[in-house]
């Protein structure tokens, strides 16, 4: 070091001190030897400029961490072991895009390989510890679908989610059966028999994955709610909520059906909106206000919560003893997105006859069907290794039946559960069976 | 690019006749992701150091065919494991061909009788701990990284755990593993004949040679562990003091103690406990009269933990501790890998909130010189920070290397604001981080205690450091590395092959 005269200064950085905690040294009084210059950011087109703004500090504080503890939690890394496809990834991504090293093109492939199920997020030392004290969190999720969302507009689409949404969009639903067609003329079939209404102040929303091709799940829901006397109806006519869209980047199109999704719960008188899909709970209760604001005044009802709350309030008995060896699969977005996973327990243990090997919701941050954020559309065979190993994970436990929440995790664990001859059932037919329903429809193809 | 679009053609065309096409890696994502760790990177520079393509093997095999074909056609190699590191041994300074083996991570076999498992060097210690505690085992190498780190890079930096004091370091419990050198031979090394055999006399001690070489020497692939029972109770009492001198005094005596269960002592400096106070819920807030900590861990069975953690509570308490209770100390340790480096804890000297990166001196000192050297280092430092708001002091930790509390492990952590990174600013710290060796090396010390010493700065002292040891890794080098294609630019080793210009 180079000999010069001590200052004040000079003895106050040389004693230990907190920086903005009153040292007394007017800091500002003593300009930089070597200025801090902000960084060069070459010209960019408005959009993503715009994008830049919004995502850089964000992925700075990934970047400059670079701590990784969400690599070994991550489904995709988990069975890829591909670092390209990591959360760190995701972040430095942006990081390079800012200096100019990266452009949409090169990136927007990649971020196909995330499930959205908010392991990373929780896992980051960055939210573990110092999130709520500087109101910061991780927010992978958030990331990959601003990332998604920019290569749509910059016209760069996966040829998978293209078609998926272009499919939506042209039959108000998912295309989840395939080449079989799904059209608003059939999306209350699987209510045949029930004689649910039209309308009212609750509405049931069901989901395209169960209106269409799990039916057994609305089936099961609507069935308790008519056993416990909770009076609900139906939309004049149901969209899809807009989420899948939204989680691939095809942001109007996702606007669009939400509009059109609030406008018929108006139309028909509704205030509280039912929802049995975890997915529709993320799109109602984080996408739906960011779109309307204020004027989305809706309750939203999780049917778990709500079951387990009438459990507890004695309302429904489950007395059917059910003969299974059981775990539960936290799903993704009720787990890890949404901190839910007290009330499923309590309702498997409020049913007889079953018994209940566990893993607790922490170890099973790192557990995922695979079946969220598009991934099944653009990559079968990663959603597949993913159910897999989860399917694995319970085989450990000696267990026949593999319990989930969510009617997107139930076709991908279904198709692993044969290899380990375990059953894959939804919460609330297991319910429902213990509640004496007879609860009819489909459980979709059963391998 | 180091390599021509011609040349590189060629080398994707052997590869891809070796390897499965999905493990033969070249978009811009795939090479720009594998540039940097966690250390501080000159992101203004990021460019420089990409690689030209990424391998993904999945087995020994698949790596000796890698070697073979680079060291055939001349290209560099560049091993990458967890890519945790703080010394840029995974960083490719000239290009060339990244190997990630993150693939390898099966469990090859769990030894109950023996007490060891065979592993690919691709798995994480944490992933493996939660396949052995099935088994009341553990595989105790527990660095700051834990919950991401790979067995492979601990052998590529001869790894330092926090526990190290009670069950050694990634050298003492790697018993054996298989390797591909630089030419593409295998071979397997240990003591001895290696395999599952602990201590042998026969013939040179090759294993230390090829642990913490940072991948100049080639690729472990496969490892044999030791195991140990899983620990039944873990104590971990923190003490704190109105001085630093007090706390540094309790450590040696509590590391001195000869208590069994006894693994590990952390010392926190008065700036690291200045640092904590930016957020608080970094460290559970203590009055502005604690000026220093101690941390001190017992583990083993509950019998002997409670024996050996009641001498050392007295021990501390006659140095004047005042212990910190049971969910301070029961916490605090429980959080160790994640609480103490955030970036959201940067700061400019007058308060403003800035996200930086985290960066590690990791000195390894005799007990007797800590704090002259927390002093000198504190100083220069202080010097960055005078100059420029780049640069941020968060504090010092000493912790015991060794049971017996011979040296410490000295580490002052330092905070980097990346973002406004340009020449200038990376210069000032490159001439600090040297500055920092020369203290350690004044001292009798070693200029790395865990992470290594070839980064930029630090590595100009390294053949001081070594004296005439330093010839002879330039020796093993040119005759193991005849085309230097193993991670070359590292250790100042290209000298080994005539260059002194670099």
């Amino acid at each position: 070091m180079r000999e010069r005269p001590e200052g004040d200064f000079d003895r106050a950085l040389r004693q230990p001190f907190t920086p903005g905690m009153g040292d007394g040294v007017d800091w500002d009084a003593v300009p930089d030897e070597v200025a801090v210059a902000p960084p060069t950011i070459p010209g960019r087109d408005e959009r993503t400029t715009e994008f830049l703004e919004q995502w850089h500090n964000a992925s700075y504080n990934c970047f400059s961490s670079g701590h990784k503890f969400c690599r070994e939690v991550c489904p995709v890394v988990q069975v890829t072991r591909n670092e390209t496809w990591s959360p760190t990834a995701f972040h430095a991504n942006v990081v390079a895009m800012e200096r100019g090293e990266l452009d949409i093109d090169d990136m927007a492939a990649d971020y196909v390989n995330c499930t959205q199920c908010g392991a990373c997020e929780l896992r980051c030392p960055n939210t573990l510890f110092t999130g709520d004290f500087y109101r910061f969190r991780t927010r992978t999720v958030d990331v990959v679908k601003a990332v998604r969302a920019l290569a749509v507009d910059r016209g760069v689409h996966q040829l998978g989610w293209q078609r998926w949404n272009s499919l939506t969009d042209e039959r108000s639903h998912e295309p989840v059966l395939g080449e079989t067609p799904v059209s608003q003329d059939h999306v209350r079939d699987w209510a045949d028999g029930l004689d649910i209404p039209i309308g009212g102040e609750s509405i049931l929303f069901v989901d395209c994955e169960a209106a269409f091709y799990r039916t057994s799940v609305p089936r099961a829901v609507a069935q308790i709610l008519q056993l416990a006397g909770y009076e609900f109806g139906l939309m004049a006519e149901q969209w899809c909520c807009g989420g899948p869209a939204s989680e691939m980047g095809y942001v109007e199109q996702a606007r669009r059906f939400a509009e059109h999704n609030l406008a018929d719960w108006r139309a028909v008188g509704a205030t509280r909106v039912l929802v049995l899909d975890p997915h529709d709970y993320i799109s109602f209760t984080e996408d739906y206000p960011r779109y309307f604001g204020d004027d989305f005044d809706l309750e939203i009802v999780l049917v778990v919560e709500l079951f387990a709350e009438m459990i507890r309030d004695g309302r429904l008995t489950p007395g059917v003893a059910i003969d299974r060896s059981i775990t539960y699969h936290d799903p993704c977005r009720l787990n890890k997105r949404k901190g839910i996973w007290k009330e499923p327990r309590e309702i498997l243990q409020a049913i007889p006859g079953l018994s209940f090997t566990d893993v607790d919701r922490v170890t099973q941050w790192s557990y995922c069907s695979g079946g969220g954020g598009g991934l099944p559309i653009e990559k079968p065979e990663l959603t597949a290794q993913i159910s897999a190993k989860r399917l694995e994970l319970a085989a450990g436990l000696e267990v026949d039946t593999l319990v989930s929440a969510c009617p997107w995790s139930e076709r991908p664990l279904s198709a692993a559960g044969p290899s380990h001859a375990i059953d894959v059932v939804d919460l609330h037919e297991l319910l429902a069976e213990s509640l004496g329903i007879d609860v009819g429809g489909s459980r979709g193809e059963q391998p | 690019m180091s390599i021509t679009a011609e040349r590189l053609d060629e080398v994707v065309g052997a590869l891809q006749r070796a390897l499965r096409p999905d493990q033969v890696l070249t978009s811009k994502t795939d090479r720009y992701n594998r540039t940097r760790v966690p250390a501080p990177f000159p992101v203004h520079r990021w460019a420089e150091r990409v690689p030209d393509l990424v391998t993904l093997p999945e087995s020994t095999d698949d790596v000796a065919a890698i070697v073979r074909i680079a060291n055939e056609l001349r290209v560099p190699i560049v091993p990458r494991d967890g890519g945790t590191g703080l010394t840029d041994g995974a960083v490719p300074l000239r290009h060339g061909i990244v190997v990630d083996v993150k693939r390898m991570n099966q469990i090859h076999e769990i030894d109950l009788d023996n007490r060891t498992c065979t592993v690919g060097t691709g798995i994480n210690m944490l992933k493996l701990n939660e396949v052995l505690g099935g088994h009341g085992l553990i595989y105790p190498d527990n660095p700051a990284s834990y919950p991401c780190s790979l067995v492979g890079g601990r052998i590529g930096t001869s790894g330092w755990s926090l526990i190290g004091s009670r069950y050694g370091h990634s050298r003492d419990l790697v018993l054996s593993f298989d390797h591909v050198l630089p030419t593409g031979d295998v071979m397997h090394v240990g003591d001895g004949i290696g395999h599952k055999i602990s201590k042998s006399s026969s013939g040179y001690q090759l294993k230390h040679l090829f642990m913490g070489h940072q991948g100049t020497l080639g690729i472990a692939t496969r490892a044999t562990l030791k195991l140990f029972p899983k620990p039944e109770a873990e104590l971990s009492p923190f003490f704190a003091f109105a001085d630093y001198d007090s706390a540094y005094r309790c450590t040696g005596a509590l590391a001195r103690a000869g208590v069994a269960t006894f693994a590990g002592a952390v010392l926190f400096d008065e700036w690291k406990v200045a640092y904590l106070r930016r957020d608080d819920e970094a460290y559970i807030p203590q009055p502005s009269d604690v000026k220093a900590l101690v941390c001190a861990v017992l583990y083993g069975w509950e019998d002997e933990v409670r024996a050996g953690g009641k001498r050392l509570m007295r021990i501390a308490r006659d140095h004047g501790a005042r212990y910190l209770g049971d969910e301070i100390s029961e916490g605090d340790w429980a959080a160790r890998h994640d609480r103490y480096a955030t970036p959201l804890h940067g700061r400019t000297k007058d308060g403003q909130v800035v996200p930086m990166s985290w960066h590690c001196e990791d000195a390894a000192i005799n007990f007797t010189n800590v704090p002259a050297v927390t002093r000198e280092w504190h100083a220069i430092v202080a010097e960055l920070r005078r100059k420029t708001d780049v640069f941020d002091d968060w504090g010092m930790f000493a912790y015991t290397s060794a049971s017996t509390g011979v040296d410490y492990l000295t580490e002052i952590d330092v905070g980097i604001w990346e973002q406004k990174l340009g020449d200038e600013a990376w210069e000032l710290w490159v001439n600090a981080k040297r500055d920092i060796a020369a203290v350690a090396l004044k001292y009798n010390g070693s200029i790395s205690a865990c992470h290594g010493s070839c980064r930029e700065g630090e590595v100009d002292l390294v053949p001081q450091e070594l004296g005439r040891g330093y010839d002879v890794m330039l020796d093993i080098k040119r005759t193991l590395d005849p085309n230097n294609v193993m991670n070359p630019g590292k250790y100042g080793l290209d000298r080994a092959y005539g260059d002194t210009t670099r």
